[in-house]
């Protein structure tokens, strides 16, 4: 049953959570713990990203070729495994993003109009 | 293994991730200040179920269907691994179920299935259906024609453009004398080798290509031309080591010079399967050089099976239709049909086509119902031993229902646990398959030392790809279906009764389903040792048959003058020798010397007329023999006098026959002493009965005697007007030689003697006459032999498996049987109560297994000798014997149960 629920959130955050993902990254290299803080310190504390959909979205990243992974030591020296966007990734991105502002834009406007109707 | 190891390198790395993840969070909690317990048990929180993160993540990659078929395996492995009494039963049963098959496929394939090694085998077709061999005259009765004369060949070949290439062979070179084959210079000695005369374009109609040298062609196969010859591979490999100045060389075939001119190509074993395969092919135009081959130029004798390849598009049956009209009008003139009496027969004849693929399927002939016969047998033993497959897997789905249900309950889905179970079962049967091909290999070759022990018949028992094939199928189906249902039953299962855990019940203990399983081995191990029981009866029957012989002491030693040079004018001169020379040595009785002896494979057959009688059409088999001859064999005279020293080739011509002869062509109480018989028609070839003799079985116990006459071996008649070396018939096959005491050396002595003679004159076979009866018992006694093995088998299978389900209800009862006894119940009493069960089983199988063995009898009587039905003593031995298994069977559990502690059994719960 768990399973189940964590397959919905991903894919109910699917597009986003990687825009986002890609976006922390644009920053510089970084562990998953670190790209699940940034999301949650640029947010305002607001988005909490679930590791169950973290990692899997990482992954799958990895596997598209918009990320790649390398262990390193980290600033406490722990090793961890290190993410970086890649040229391929960098495109996604921008592509990630346009299409999010038409989305928000077209959104908006059924809102309005659904607004004004009231 | 690359692959593999990647996978697992990858999910440590995983781990290792995710655990840094849950350390660098706590160490974040800790710098904000709260205490080390809490903040690893809150960072674990916010993470969530670590495994569950890794999962979902995993599947990211792509590879979790093969990590979980990969995790199956391992698991499977475990599992088989930890009941090794399971499995090891489980793999022996599925190996011997399917090995048997495999082993009896694997001749079935190389006998029935596989075509000739040459080119587009599936073009090639004979002429004729029939097996008919090997030098014969007259008309057919029947009208089906398979043999052909030389003339008959020709102008077929001439006259049907629809086939590209016609091709003819000699029928009987197996069934006729070897000829001897020396190589030139060298200083070798004869060696007795086995040749066939074919046409020219033999090699073309099969798309053969020389091994080395050339084969020959329509050129060679002139009369006049030098005689030239091909030699097999294998001879050339096996006896001359691949010798390349072979090719080119002289080798004196029956003292005859001939040029070796190529090897045929490997694996080229003639035109049909034989135990013994030609060493050497030679144009059949020359076979008159070579050996007493006059019929080459006899319209009216057929000697040749014929075999073509036909055009693309041809219409078989209007070929068939065309060929058969060109038969009648070629048969209409010859002598055969000349008589009034054969005149309606040549509107009968006809020729049938049949697929040449396989080549001349004369060995097919003679094992196709016997190789169904097993193929049904070994079938019912598979079924057997899927029985016992299903129950023991149904017995181990029941034992592990708490494991099941505990993984249900841990949250597996059902089709991963019927998954995980099935790729169990799989696994096993697909290692019984793999253990089936060793039993498949020996098996194969316990098969061919039975079927064809000294030979060189061209089958190998290592399995083929089909039989491969067949045997991983066989199991794969068997491992699905028989691992289905427990599975499903298995997972039927909610967690919450087996966690419970209440074994409590009276009923428990086998399903009817396992029960059902047990009758079904139980009758079908029954009805195969009823089978094996009826084979055993037969084989004694037949090798108890009264053939009016005496075989003890008595030493046979095939030969012949003719491969050593000898006219027909020079051989009275050489038996004469022979008879002194082994009368000289020590411990020898008699020394018979005639063209045929008693059991063997060559026969001779003429149509013959009583003179002053009608003619009956009726034909005689001829045996020309010596004055030792009827001693050494061991027939006795009835009537009138045997062959004696008096019938001298200057003495006219006498005969002595066979009782059969006389109730064939004399009316009952008609004295044949004294009456004359020849030739049909008015002939002057006429011999005078001078004795009658008994019955002696010469070519088959399975049939009646044939009418057989005796004739002193230098004789001829007194108006044959034939050049005396032109008697071919003078040529002897035999020596019988009679000892008083049995004689291990005289095979050595034998062909020292003669030697000593003629340095050509060497022994082509030597056997005791015990063997040479045994040698045509062969197919029933590998029939006799494979029915008591099936049987055993069987037996063996569904012990194990009434065992097994016995055990497992005495396992499921333990509870129950420890009430029982604490309240009062007696050992003997409980030993009696699980016996009882076990014989219960066996009875319903036997009480259905009784009525189809007496129904399946009808089956198999073609295969049997003089036996129509079961006896009695065979019915009484097969239930016995069953009974006894089953009560072996069921006395260890039954032991078992009755020594349970009644404290103990209690307290399990």
């Amino acid at each position: 049953m768990a399973k189940i629920k964590y397959q919905n959130r991903i894919e109910l955050l699917q597009g986003t959570l990687d825009m986002l993902i890609l976006k922390t990254l644009q920053w510089g290299e970084q562990h998953g713990y670190g790209i699940g803080q940034a999301i949650r310190a640029s947010s305002g504390e607001v988005l909490q990203v679930e590791t169950g959909s973290l990692y899997p979205a990482l992954h799958r990243l990895e596997r598209q070729g918009w990320i790649s992974a390398e262990w390193k030591k980290s600033d406490s020296n722990q090793r961890a495994k290190f993410y970086r966007i890649t040229a391929l990734g960098k495109k996604q991105l921008a592509a990630d993003y346009q299409r999010w502002g038409k989305m928000v834009a077209t959104i908006e406007g059924i809102m309005r109009a659904e607004g004004g109707a009231a | 293994m690359n692959f593999l190891s990647k996978i697992l390198r990858r999910k440590t790395d995983l781990a290792e991730e995710l655990n840094t993840h849950l350390r660098m969070a706590v160490a974040d909690r800790v710098a904000r200040g709260e205490s080390q317990e809490s903040a690893e048990r809150d960072a674990r929180r916010e993470f969530g179920n670590v495994s569950l993160v890794a999962d979902v993540t995993r599947e990211k990659w792509g590879w979790l269907r093969l990590e979980n078929f990969v995790q199956d395996i391992r698991y499977a492995l475990r599992q088989l691994w930890r009941t090794p009494g399971f499995t090891i039963t489980a793999i022996l049963t599925l190996a011997l179920g399917i090995g048997a098959n495999a082993a009896v496929f694997t001749l079935v394939n190389a006998v029935l299935l596989k075509n000739l090694p040459v080119a587009d085998p599936k073009a090639l077709v004979r002429v004729g259906d029939a097996y008919q061999c090997c030098v014969n005259n007259g008309a057919l009765a029947d009208g089906d024609y398979a043999l052909f004369s030389t003339e008959t060949y020709e102008q077929f070949r001439k006259n049907t453009s629809e086939f590209e290439e016609l091709a003819a062979m000699e029928a009987g070179f197996n069934f006729f004398n070897p000829m001897t084959a020396r190589r030139d210079g060298t200083g070798s000695l004869p060696a007795s080798s086995v040749s066939e005369f074919v046409s020219g374009n033999y090699f073309r109609t099969f798309g053969l290509q020389a091994q080395a040298g050339r084969l020959f062609s329509e050129a060679d196969d002139v009369k006049g031309a030098p005689v030239v010859g091909v030699m097999s591979y294998e001879d050339w490999a096996n006896r001359y080591n691949r010798d390349p100045s072979i090719v080119g060389s002289t080798f004196w075939i029956n003292t005859k010079p001939v040029t070796i001119v190529g090897i045929a190509p490997r694996g080229f074993y003639g035109d049909r399967l034989s135990t013994a395969p030609p060493d050497f092919y030679f144009p059949m135009k020359q076979i008159e050089r070579l050996k007493d081959g006059d019929y080459v130029n006899d319209p009216d004798r057929m000697w040749l099976y014929v075999l073509g390849r036909v055009r693309p598009g041809v219409d078989r049956l209007a070929l068939q239709t065309k060929l058969s009209v060109e038969l009648r009008q070629l048969l209409g003139a010859t002598p055969s049909f000349s008589s009034v009496h054969d005149r309606p027969l040549l509107e009968k004849a006809h020729v049938v086509l049949t697929d040449g693929g396989g080549g001349i399927q004369i060995m097919q002939l003679s094992y196709t119902s016997k190789l169904k016969l097993l193929m049904w047998i070994s079938g019912l033993v598979l079924v057997i031993a899927c029985g016992n497959i299903a129950n023991l897997l149904l017995v181990r789905g029941m034992a592990r229902k708490t494991e099941i249900t505990v993984r249900a309950a841990l949250g597996a889905t059902r089709g991963r646990v019927i998954q995980q179970l099935l790729t169990e079962s799989v696994l096993l049967s697909v290692l019984g398959g793999i253990a089936a091909l060793g039993v498949s290999y020996l098996g194969a070759r316990m098969l061919l030392a039975l079927a064809f022990s000294d030979t060189n018949v061209p089958i190998h028992a290592m399995p083929s790809w089909p039989v491969l094939g067949f045997a991983l199928s066989v199991s794969i189906v068997t491992g699905v279906l028989f691992g289905v249902t427990p599975a499903w039953i298995a997972a039927q299962s909610r967690p919450a009764d087996a966690l419970r855990g209440g074994t409590r019940a009276t009923s428990g203990g086998a399903s009817l389903l396992q029960r059902s399983l047990v009758i079904l081995q139980t009758a079908l191990s029954f009805v195969l040792l009823v089978g094996a029981g009826l084979f055993a009866a037969s084989l004694n029957k037949l090798q108890n048959t009264d053939m009016k012989l005496e075989s003890k002491n008595r030493y046979i030693i095939a030969m012949n003058p003719q491969t050593a040079g000898y006219l027909p004018s020079q051989v009275g001169a050489l038996y004469q020798a022979i008879e002194e020379n082994f009368r000289a040595v020590p411990g020898v009785v008699k020394v018979g010397i005639s063209t045929v002896t008693p059991m063997d494979t060559r026969s001779n057959n003429d149509p013959i007329q009583i003179q002053g009688q009608p003619d009956l059409h009726k034909m005689a088999g001829w045996n020309r023999v010596n004055a030792d001859y009827f001693d050494a064999v061991g027939t006795r005279v009835v009537m009138g006098r045997g062959i004696g020293v008096q019938d001298t080739p200057s003495e006219p011509m006498v005969a002595v026959v066979n009782q059969a002869f006389v109730k064939a062509f004399f009316k009952p109480g008609q004295y044949p002493i004294g009456a004359r018989f020849g030739d049909p028609g008015p002939s002057p070839n006429a011999a005078a009965i001078i004795g009658v003799v008994e019955d002696t079985v010469y070519n088959d116990v399975h049939s009646k005697v044939q009418p057989m006459t005796f004739i002193p071996i230098l004789q001829r008649a007194a108006g044959d007007t034939r050049p005396l070396d032109k008697m071919n018939s003078f040529y002897a096959g035999s020596i019988v030689v009679e000892t008083s005491r049995p004689m291990d050396d005289l095979q050595t002595i034998a062909r020292r003697t003669l030697s000593a003679i003629n340095p050509n004159l060497t022994v082509m076979k030597f056997q005791t006459l015990d063997q040479q009866i045994a040698d045509r018992f062969t197919q029933e006694r590998m029939l006799s032999r494979l029915m008591v093995v099936f049987g055993v088998l069987a037996l063996l299978l569904a012990t194990v498996g009434l065992y097994g389900v016995t055990s497992y209800t005495v396992a499921g009862r333990t509870g129950e049987i420890g009430i029982r006894m604490a309240l009062g119940a007696e050992r003997a009493e409980v030993l009696g109560m699980i016996l009882r069960s076990a014989l219960t089983q066996s009875l319903i199988g036997l009480a259905i297994g009784i009525p189809v063995a007496f129904y399946c009898v009808r089956f198999v009587k073609s295969q049997l000798y003089e036996i129509t039905n079961i006896s009695a003593s065979s019915m009484a031995i097969a239930v016995v014997t069953l009974l006894l298994a089953a009560f072996v069977a069921g006395l260890v559990p039954a032991r078992r149960a009755a020594s349970i502690d009644p404290m103990r059994a209690l307290r399990m719960e």
